[in-house]
């Protein structure tokens, strides 16, 4: 597969994992190997002071992973900025999914002030990687903005209901010269496969890997599906037609066709 | 007594016993400081900064981690 290259890095995966909703550290590192993965989404919370629990972090090898924080929890950008800036001195990277979702319901991004933050974030030197709706202006404006992907969603986070953008995110692909990664809501490796083949440079999978009755041998369904996809769309498909077109010849049948005339 | 506020809840401590560090809260605290991330007041403190760091009465600290997400 050609390799993704996202802020002049190169990658030879193009399924991005995220790390929630697993149900031990051992079932998450299992399925990050088993996906090969290159880039893992974390998120940002406060120590359990009372509870100080085994760090995550332990089952993910900082060594092999691009750990990508998110800014989930962020309402508007000024939380999101904020969120980055102590992931940054969590990691001592500055790469960045910037997520602002003040709707607690559906989780969809608010354009204005991930716009906002992006703008301020780019200044400061992150790597931003914009999680938003499907919609191509705000693509093309973030893209402007310096962004270094955009992150446009199949549907709703963890709803697993696949390509419910479709037709907006063939035109964000159409348009992007920046990596377009479909995050959110893909459901199925067969919905992975289906955007790679409209051409998007990435996916990114969390729930559908981590809810999976066997987590490990989903992420091994979903890189193949990602491999597949990408390799369908390096291929060059054939446009659909309405009406039958033979496989097998036309000719050479055995019957005489002076006779039936 | 003084005190510090960490991730909104107050602490207390004895007077003269409120740790002088950023590093000492840790460990008191048990925290590995190479799993966190650290503001005081708002301000985000470095780790390679936590041993030089002062805490004093009344500070506000924030003290968070990684966790799974998506």
């Amino acid at each position: 597969m050609d390799k993704l290259v996202i802020a002049d890095k190169e990658f030879n995966s193009r399924l991005l994992v995220g790390t929630g909703k697993f149900a031990s550290c051992e079932i998450m590192a299992e399925a990050l190997e088993k996906s090969g993965t290159e880039i893992v989404t974390v998120a940002l919370r406060r120590v359990d002071i009372e509870n100080k629990n085994d760090d995550m972090l332990r089952a993910i090898d900082v060594k092999k992973y691009l750990l990508l924080p998110n800014t989930s929890g962020a309402r508007d950008a000024e939380e999101a900025v904020r969120l980055s800036k102590l992931a940054r001195a969590a990691t001592g990277i500055n790469w960045v999914k910037l997520e602002v979702t003040p709707d607690p319901y559906y989780l969809l991004p608010d354009p204005v002030e991930t716009l906002k933050a992006a703008e301020i974030l780019v200044k400061d030197g992150f790597i931003v990687l914009p999680y938003i709706n499907a919609d191509p202006v705000l693509a093309k404006k973030l893209e402007d903005a310096g962004t270094a992907t955009v992150m446009p969603l199949a549907s709703p986070i963890g709803s697993k209901q696949g390509l419910r953008t479709r037709a907006a995110l063939e035109i964000i692909i159409e348009q992007a010269n920046v990596p377009v990664i479909v995050d959110a809501g893909l459901g199925l490796p067969s919905h992975a496969a289906e955007a790679m083949e409209m051409g998007a440079d990435a996916v990114l999978v969390n729930t559908a890997i981590a809810t999976a009755a066997e987590p490990g041998r989903m992420a091994t369904a979903f890189k193949l599906a990602v491999e597949a996809g990408r390799t369908a769309y390096k291929a060059g498909a054939a446009a659909a037609g309405k009406r039958a077109s033979a496989s097998s010849p036309l000719t050479g049948f055995l019957r005489d066709t002076q006779k039936e005339e | 007594m003084e005190v510090l506020k960490i991730n909104g809840v107050e602490k207390q401590f004895p007077a003269g016993q409120l740790p002088s560090t950023m590093a000492e809260l840790l460990e008191q605290l048990d925290i590995k400081a190479a799993t966190v991330a650290a503001e005081v007041d708002g301000q985000i403190v470095e780790r390679k900064k936590f041993a030089e760091t002062k805490l004093r009465n009344g500070q506000s600290i924030e003290l968070v981690r990684f966790v799974g997400g998506g």
